[in-house]
């Protein structure tokens, strides 16, 4: 359907009714996101407005209000997928199952061969935008010529039908011809306002960046987006009142957070245009990637010989090729992160190909070699390739390094670019109202952008930490596994920070309240309140601890628990947790932890709650526990 | 209102971490908790009781504001340790004199966090126990000469009776702030706190930097 919209060779109408009727014969087959791929429409309406008869254009617009109309209709229905929580998609066990319920919401656009739990990126964008359509109250320029063509048309047409009929054929070809080149200016004069922006602005921003003298690529982007800024505040009145509010009361809290909230619903605001931008230009870059499959079970990746199962990007045709051929690569499977038309994927691929690091040189030739002999076996229809398995073997594992080295590249990059993206919305917040910038305002900014950026792009983001740290969530689960009766002692909690007596606990098992707390972690889809979490879980803990000492020795007051006994329990109640993402919700919050917040409090409990997982972790294999022979 | 890279150093606050590191039974908690439980102010204490204490100082007119990280001492999260330490501006290496093993864990500790941190960081190696005097195992000769090859300070402390806490904790926070004094200098003073990677001291203005540039003439309004 998506690419539908991109050819350009249609005639715009045409193309348009097909796709709505497609998308009635869909919407009555309950698969309402043909929709959100429908509106493109608009553009190409807009883009075509002035060559196009007029006749089309009413029936494009009214087919596009109709569209319009529908996908209104179903988005707040949409609206609980898009922002799906962040339920483990991988449980074990659960992933035929899983994957039959995906299948009646399976997206159009791919093809129909892939299952997939994320919304194509020109879908998310079609979110993006629909949650802005409720609330727009102003028109671009040329949506305003846009009407007021409309106007001139309706005036056409009756001035057309007024006309005596004997001066009809010579009047009516002038009238027409006004017409047409009333609308093509009108629509010239927007193109020429939405372009060129307003020359007092100018002044202002140049006055603005007076200081620095050469302007780099970013100043430059800065500049604009200041520009921006101070039109919108020309044709809006509500940046100003709440300025002017903010300097009467300026110790005032509520009118801080009044202001962000105000802002974060202004679809149309600068801020909010690129914080829309970015979370595409993020998810866009992560959804080649996390669509592409689901991870194997982990029962099939522990087992000693590695099939194409686990390879963790496997080909769209893989399905199919793998009931014919028992052991099969399609030729492009190891590479399919560069064959998306992603910049930094091939980026990524530079660095896998060793021109970069001399040191990488070995596996550049490896590979090369394994590609060319891709090239001269001889092949089972299209792409498939057979091959004796225990040749296999050496190059599955050499492919499934190279991955993991290109999807780490890859995280690492999107990261960064995450980083980058909130310091510029912050910036440009704190540049829109100067008022935010004291130290308490600017940490609210901060984490209501963080919180309104993160919310829909986290499980995509989510997904490709898992995918990174595959291995230690594994390892977590087969602990998990192996330790699912242990009592806390098992873990090494000291006999006196739990009751030996399981009557005390009334049916509950120790530190269970610590044990829901963590859970709530997997909810959250923003780093900050995740990490709120974390700390509410060390403090029931310790407050459980504190508890369970006064049951065993009354009167004598127990010392405060240190680390020494906090990463034991901690470590228990990780396990009892269930949660193997918890591992990687960890590392993605390592990432996004802010730097003020790294030595105090939160960075304490963040830093502990990973040494207790990376303890978990290596319970199964008995690394550090030596104390414990029962399980090992 | 602070100015941007001004001179006035005054009205900064330094904060700096220090982990705790030490045996399982050499008294590390029961130090740290004498320290921050002071008498005239007990809300030091947070709710994550000892193993993460806050203590805000001012020393010499300058505000100091310390955040101690207690670690695990036992063998098997040994290997734990350098996520912990990481970033840190101080250990306070504890143990036990009449342990004699407790000190061997010092000197493996002091290896690790000088090839992890390198002389930035300040070390101090604690003799804790000392109302055990009779039943001394390491002797103090040793400890100190060992501390000195080592480029770290010795300090005595008894926990049970309060003694040597405090001047522990004061000389550790004067020679933090002369370090991270040392390289404000050679960072040059103009520098903004916004380049300050994350390794190292965070220094941070008690008030934001207001700006002081006019709105345009459009946004006036």
């Amino acid at each position: 359907m998506a690419a539908a919209v991109v050819d350009g060779g249609m005639k715009p109408l045409q193309n348009a009714m097909r796709m709505a009727k497609v998308a009635i014969q869909l919407d009555a087959g309950n698969r309402h996101k043909v929709y959100n791929v429908m509106l493109p429409n608009e553009e190409v309406l807009q883009q075509s407005n002035g060559e196009m008869v007029a006749v089309e254009v009413e029936k494009m617009l009214k087919l596009a209000e109709q569209c319009l109309e529908r996908a209104n209709d179903l988005f707040p229905k949409l609206n609980h997928l898009f922002v799906s929580p962040s339920v483990s998609p991988q449980e074990p066990g659960m992933d035929s199952k899983l994957n039959s319920r995906r299948g009646h919401c399976r997206v159009l656009s791919e093809g129909g061969g892939e299952v997939s739990p994320f919304l194509p990126p020109e879908v998310f964008q079609r979110f993006q935008a629909m949650e802005s359509l409720d609330t727009r109250k102003e028109l671009t320029p040329i949506e305003e010529a846009s009407r007021l063509n409309q106007k001139l048309k309706a005036n056409y047409e009756a001035r057309l039908a007024r006309l005596p009929p004997a001066q009809a054929r010579i009047q009516k070809t002038s009238l027409t011809l006004s017409f047409q080149r009333q609308m093509m200016e009108n629509l010239i004069i927007a193109k020429a306002r939405q372009d060129a922006p307003d020359w007092c602005c100018v002044c202002a921003v140049r006055r603005r960046f007076a200081a620095s003298g050469c302007i780099s690529e970013e100043e430059q982007e800065q500049r604009v987006l200041y520009t921006n800024v101070l039109e919108y505040e020309q044709d809006h009145d509500w940046p100003k009142l709440w300025k002017a509010r903010l300097k009467k009361y300026p110790d005032d809290v509520t009118l801080v957070s009044g202001l962000v909230s105000c802002l974060l619903s202004c679809p149309d605001h600068p801020v909010m245009k690129l914080l829309k931008r970015h979370q595409y230009k993020v998810y866009n870059r992560l959804y080649p990637i996390v669509s592409k499959s689901l991870p194997a079970s982990p029962a099939q990746l522990i087992k000693p010989s590695h099939s194409t199962q686990s390879l963790s990007i496997p080909d769209s045709r893989r399905s199919a090729s793998e009931s014919s051929v028992g052991h099969s690569l399609s030729s492009n499977a190891s590479l399919n992160i560069t064959t998306s038309n992603e910049h930094r994927a091939k980026e990524a691929e530079l660095d896998v190909d060793g021109h970069h690091t001399p040191n990488r040189e070995n596996s550049f030739e490896d590979l090369e070699q394994f590609l060319s002999q891709l090239d001269w076996k001889p092949s089972h229809g299209d792409h498939d390739m057979a091959f004796e398995p225990s040749q296999l073997v050496d190059q599955e594992s050499l492919v499934q390094d190279l991955e993991m080295r290109a999807l780490k590249d890859h995280l690492k990059g999107i990261v960064k670019d995450i980083h980058i993206a909130i310091d510029q919305l912050l910036s440009l917040c704190l540049l829109s109202f100067e008022c935010l910038n004291t130290a308490s305002s600017k940490d609210l900014c901060l984490a209501s952008l963080e919180e309104a950026f993160f919310t829909p792009v986290w499980s995509p983001l989510l997904a490709l930490f898992r995918k990174v740290h595959r291995q230690r969530e594994l390892s977590f689960e087969s602990s998990m596994r192996l330790y699912q009766e242990a009592s806390p002692g098992d873990v090494g909690v000291a006999p006196g920070l739990y009751p030996q007596d399981p009557a005390v606990l009334h049916g509950s098992y120790p530190y269970e309240s610590a044990v829901q707390e963590l859970r709530l972690l997997c909810g959250d889809c923003c780093p900050q309140k995740k990490l709120d979490c974390i700390v509410r879980t060390l403090r029931v803990i310790c407050a459980c601890a504190e508890d369970y000492g006064c049951l065993h020795e009354a009167g004598s007051k127990t010392a405060a628990i240190g680390a020494d006994d906090l990463l034991p329990i901690l470590s228990y109640v990780a396990l009892r947790c269930e949660l193997p993402q918890l591992v990687s919700e960890c590392a993605a919050l390592e990432e996004f932890i802010h730097e003020g917040y790294l030595i105090g409090e939160e960075g304490y409990c963040l830093t502990s709650m990973q040494s207790a997982l990376q303890y978990v972790e290596s319970l199964h294999t008995g690394g550090f526990l030596q104390h414990n022979s029962k399980f090992t | 209102m602070a100015s941007g890279g001004g001179a006035g150093g005054s009205n900064k606050t330094y904060s700096f971490k220090v982990v705790l590191l030490g045996e399982g039974c050499v008294g590390k908690t029961s130090l740290v908790l004498r320290y921050c439980e002071n008498k005239f102010n007990d809300k030091h204490i947070t709710t994550l009781q000892a193993s993460f204490l806050t203590k805000k100082l001012n020393i010499t007119g300058k505000r100091v504001n310390l955040a101690i990280w207690d670690t695990a001492g036992q063998e098997r999260f040994h290997a734990l340790g350098p996520i912990y330490y990481r970033d840190s501006n101080g250990a306070i290496l504890v143990y036990d004199i009449t342990d004699e093993d407790s000190f061997q864990k010092v000197k493996n500790w002091v290896k690790e966090l000088r090839k992890m941190l390198g002389n930035e960081i300040c070390l101090c190696i604690v003799g804790n126990k000392i109302d055990l005097e009779k039943e001394r195992h390491v002797s103090v000769e040793e400890a100190e000469g060992y501390a000195e090859s080592v480029g770290a300070k010795h300090y005595h402390t008894s926990a049970k009776l309060n003694k040597g806490i405090e001047e522990l904790f004061l000389d550790l926070c004067k020679r933090m702030m002369e370090t991270a004094q040392a390289e404000e200098r050679a960072k040059g003073n103009g520098v903004s706190q916004s380049t300050s990677s994350r390794r190292g001291v965070q220094i941070v203005d008690d008030e934001p930097q207001a700006a002081t540039v006019a709105g345009g003439c459009c946004s006036s309004g």
